[in-house]
């Protein structure tokens, strides 16, 4: 009799966890991708050197700019006190450019005082949200020292540095070395290595299969 | 180390040589083994560190990105270093991330647990912990694990090689050692077969070889030195051993001839304890004989020690109950209460060896009179009292009877002395009434009375008269010895002048002094009653026609001797004491007219001076009275006595 009632706690039990546990996943499952996106973005600066970086005011602090409807929600609370070379980080959040271009002065002129704030900020993640205005958004920064990121497909193609991917339900990245480059950032190797897609050198896509 | 100590010099310098080799090159080998053993493992442990630090550097990306293929990657670089075995990087949250085995290590070789850094040896793995820091922030851990068989085995050979050289090196030390050390032990050992050569054969002109200078070549020297003394001595002691020699026999014989001396002494000594044993035998057979009690006690603490049989008797106790007791128990408790013991040791100081009186108790409570004679011996060396205890108790009351009975006798005798005072004195009054009334009587009735009358009547006057001279003369006696008169010096010439003055002389009898006389001190009177008697009594019964009397005097030791001779009837010898007693007469009263007082009166003089009166006497031929008077006690001086004579 005993043994029944035991075996009916655990049945209930296992029922029971049955139950919540795919609720748990799911939301767990969708924050946590944003999670490790946020954990990568910080993990980027690390492994990439801005111009003059190394005479920088350690007081200023890295900024990452987020422009568009913001899907990181919470994600970036855990790593938000943390210091990147020593430095506070950042996050500034941005209005998708055609509001800002409607708020703002839109004759492309540099006077916004939010696009100013855009083109001086370390790493600008451009949400899905712009996919439409996506190479627009890029071209606002060209000629600035700014990392680019995004996880739209063809943002590499579009001129965008680094683009995350999901690969067997691991978030990945592909990184474009000629749009990095361009804007005076230097990639270092072990981040390439890890880059499951290099754009403009040759040599890395040899080395990754 | 006594191993070592007998061992020869040849074997102890190889011993010694080898040792020292052994221990240096043993220690040298322990010393590298373990120095390089140390230096390895350091080796090991930087080599290994560097690897794991190249590795936390290649994953920095990887785990910063969580690709632990890459990671994995990263890992399989190990693969150039064979000896290690497992790599493995663990994430922060201490989860293994990727991990590496070489061949078939998985089997054996398991993670371990996280660690941050560090490296440990165990499990015969050395394992090194890494951070991997990425921008200052531990972001995981590498671990690798180095197999250490590899520098086990390096290890061994090393040992192998060491102790190939320990062999080698030690073999070529012995075989040197063993040539060289004769360098050392050829001298000692030569100078160790001098040295037996020298012993055994006693050989003192051996001589070692010197060989070098060095301290066996001193000590050479030094021997060859020593030998040429002991030579010297030898030679000496040779010499002095032929004089021993004599002088051992000359005390040899000095030795026999005091042996010789020693035996006559014993033999003297043997003589003369033999006596001295027979003494003591004596003295026992004494001791055990005496009639007389003898103990003898400890003279300092009086306890008894011996006795004799008669002791025994005396006290009637056992030998086993008197010895070991103190003399006390011999005397009634009143004497030793009195201070006997007290007046015993005074007895001792003053008066050893003298009598004294005592009494004693026997065991039966009996107290008798004793006379002790007490004397102090050393026997053995120690102090003993022996005292000679004799039985007096019969003698002693005998005596207190004879006293008793003495004073009996002097009451007795004084008493009559009394009564025949009294009795002379009382009788001599109504005598003298008789004699007047009888001459009354005859003259104022002489021409009534007839003849025998008258007859009758003078009969009782000269009965009366004879009464009174009875009487006078007891009275006379009682006197002697009671009445005392004043002692004077009496010439006894002049004396007998006088008394042959007084008695009247018949025409036919002379009285002759023979010789001088002495001058006494007497009471007078008395010694004139001695001559007066005794001259009267051979006047009054002389027989002869012719008839004479001689006084003599002889001076012999300490007394005179006087004699009074006649040449009177004699006396028998039968009467020679009877004339003495009181109221004897030999002849009839009416013959002679004689109280039979006279000789007893002169008899109590004599004697009261401490003379002595006897006669000599032959019948018909006469008699000789003698008398003497002490010199000691009547004496008085001689010389007066001759010069008086002479004048």
């Amino acid at each position: 009799m005993r043994i029944k009632v035991y075996k009916l706690i655990v049945l209930a039990l296992v029922l029971f966890i049955a139950a919540i546990a795919p609720k748990a996943w799911a939301s767990s499952a969708a924050s946590s991708e944003y999670e490790v996106k946020a954990a990568f973005l910080y993990n980027f600066i690390k492994f990439v050197d801005w111009p003059g970086e190394e005479t920088a005011d350690s007081s200023e602090p890295i900024s990452i700019a987020i422009i568009g409807k913001d899907p990181f929600g919470k994600a970036f609370k855990p790593i938000e006190d943390k210091l990147i070379k020593d430095r506070k980080v950042v996050v500034e959040r941005f209005k998708g450019l055609e509001e800002l271009e409607k708020s703002g002065a839109k004759d492309k002129s540099e006077q916004h005082p939010q696009i100013d704030a855009i083109r001086k900020c370390h790493l600008l993640f451009i949400c899905r949200s712009e996919e439409e205005k996506l190479e627009e958004t890029i071209n606002l920064v060209k000629g600035h020292s700014v990392l680019t990121v995004a996880d739209t497909e063809g943002f590499l193609e579009s001129g965008g540095i680094i683009n995350f991917l999901i690969e067997k339900k691991k978030v990945r990245f592909e990184i474009s070395v000629a749009a990095a480059k361009d804007a005076k950032l230097k990639v270092r190797s072990q981040l390439l290595r890890l880059a499951k897609r290099i754009v403009g050198e040759k040599q890395s896509d040899e080395a990754k299969n | 180390m006594s191993i070592l100590q007998n061992m020869a010099i040849r074997h102890k310098l190889i011993l010694i040589i080898m040792l020292v080799c052994v221990t240096g090159l043993v220690l040298a080998g322990v010393i590298f083994i373990s120095w390089e053993s140390s230096v390895f493992r350091n080796n090991m442990v930087q080599n290994v560190s560097t690897q794991a630090e190249m590795i936390a550097e290649n994953c920095k990306a990887s785990l910063a990105f969580q690709d632990a293929e890459d990671a994995k990657e990263t890992l399989q670089a190990l693969r150039v270093e064979s000896s290690i075995v497992f790599g493995a990087v663990y994430t922060k949250e201490r989860k293994v991330f990727a991990t590496y085995y070489r061949d078939y290590a998985e089997m054996k070789v398991h993670p371990l647990e996280f660690q941050e850094s560090g490296f440990s040896f165990d499990e015969g793995f050395l394992s090194v912990f890494r951070p991997i820091v990425l921008d200052g922030e531990v972001i995981g851990t590498v671990c690798l694990r180095s197999d250490l068989s590899p520098m086990y085995q390096m290890l061994k050979r090393n040992i192998g090689i060491i102790i190939a050289v320990l062999f080698l090196s030690s073999l070529a030390a012995f075989l040197m050692s063993s040539r060289l050390q004769k360098v050392i032990s050829e001298p000692i050992l030569s100078l160790a077969k001098v040295a037996k050569v020298v012993s055994e054969e006693k050989d003192y002109s051996t001589r070692a070889v010197k060989r070098g200078n060095d301290e066996v070549g001193l000590l050479i020297d030094a021997i060859n030195e020593m030998m040429e003394q002991i030579q010297r001595r030898d030679t000496e002691l040779v010499d002095a051993k032929e004089k021993l020699e004599v002088r051992v026999e000359e005390r040899t014989e000095e030795l026999t001839t005091a042996n010789k001396q020693l035996t006559q002494e014993i033999a003297v000594r043997e003589r003369v304890e033999e006596s001295l044993r027979k003494t003591e035998e004596k003295y026992r057979i004494q001791f055990e004989g005496a009639l007389d009690a003898i103990f003898v006690a400890d003279a300092e603490t009086g306890i008894i020690i011996d006795c004799n049989p008669a002791a025994m008797k005396l006290v009637g106790r056992e030998k086993s109950e008197l010895i070991g007791q103190h003399q006390r128990i011999l005397h009634p408790p009143d004497k030793i209460d009195g201070g006997f013991s007290k007046t015993y040791k005074e007895h001792f100081k003053t008066k050893q060896g003298q009598t004294l009186e005592t009494q004693i108790i026997t065991k039966k409570g009996e107290i008798k009179d004793v006379a002790v004679k007490a004397s102090l011996l050393e026997v053995g060396g120690k102090k003993v009292m022996q005292g000679i205890f004799r039985d007096i108790t019969i003698r002693k009351k005998a005596e207190l009877r004879q006293a008793q009975l003495l004073e009996q006798l002097e009451n007795a005798n004084n008493e009559l002395k009394d009564f025949a005072y009294v009795v002379s004195h009382d009788l001599k009054a109504p005598l003298r009434g008789i004699k007047t009334l009888a001459d009354w009587i005859s003259t104022d009735y002489a021409d009534k009375l007839d003849e025998s009358g008258k007859e009758q009547l003078d009969l009782l006057v000269s009965r009366v008269g004879r009464m009174h001279n009875l009487i006078d003369g007891i009275l006379q006696y009682s006197r002697v010895g009671r009445v005392r008169e004043e002692q004077l010096d009496v010439n006894l010439n002049e004396l007998a002048s006088e008394v042959i003055d007084m008695v009247s002389l018949p025409e036919n009898i002379t009285i002759e002094v023979e010789s001088s006389l002495p001058t006494i001190k007497c009471e007078r009177t008395r010694i004139m009653q001695v001559f007066q008697n005794l001259l009267s009594n051979a006047v009054k019964y002389m027989d002869k026609p012719q008839g004479h009397i001689k006084i003599g005097c002889v001076e012999e030791k300490g007394f005179w001797k006087f004699s009074i001779a006649d040449n009177g009837p004699g006396i028998e010898e039968k009467f020679f004491e009877k004339i003495f007693q009181m109221f004897q007469t030999l002849s009839p009263r009416d013959e002679f007219e004689s109280t039979g007082i006279g000789l007893t009166v002169v008899k109590k003089i004599v004697e009261m001076y401490g003379g002595k009166i006897w006669l000599e006497s032959k019948l018909g031929e006469g008699s000789t009275f003698f008398f003497t008077l002490s010199e000691k006690e009547m004496g008085v001086k001689n010389e007066n006595l001759k010069t008086s004579f002479i004048s």
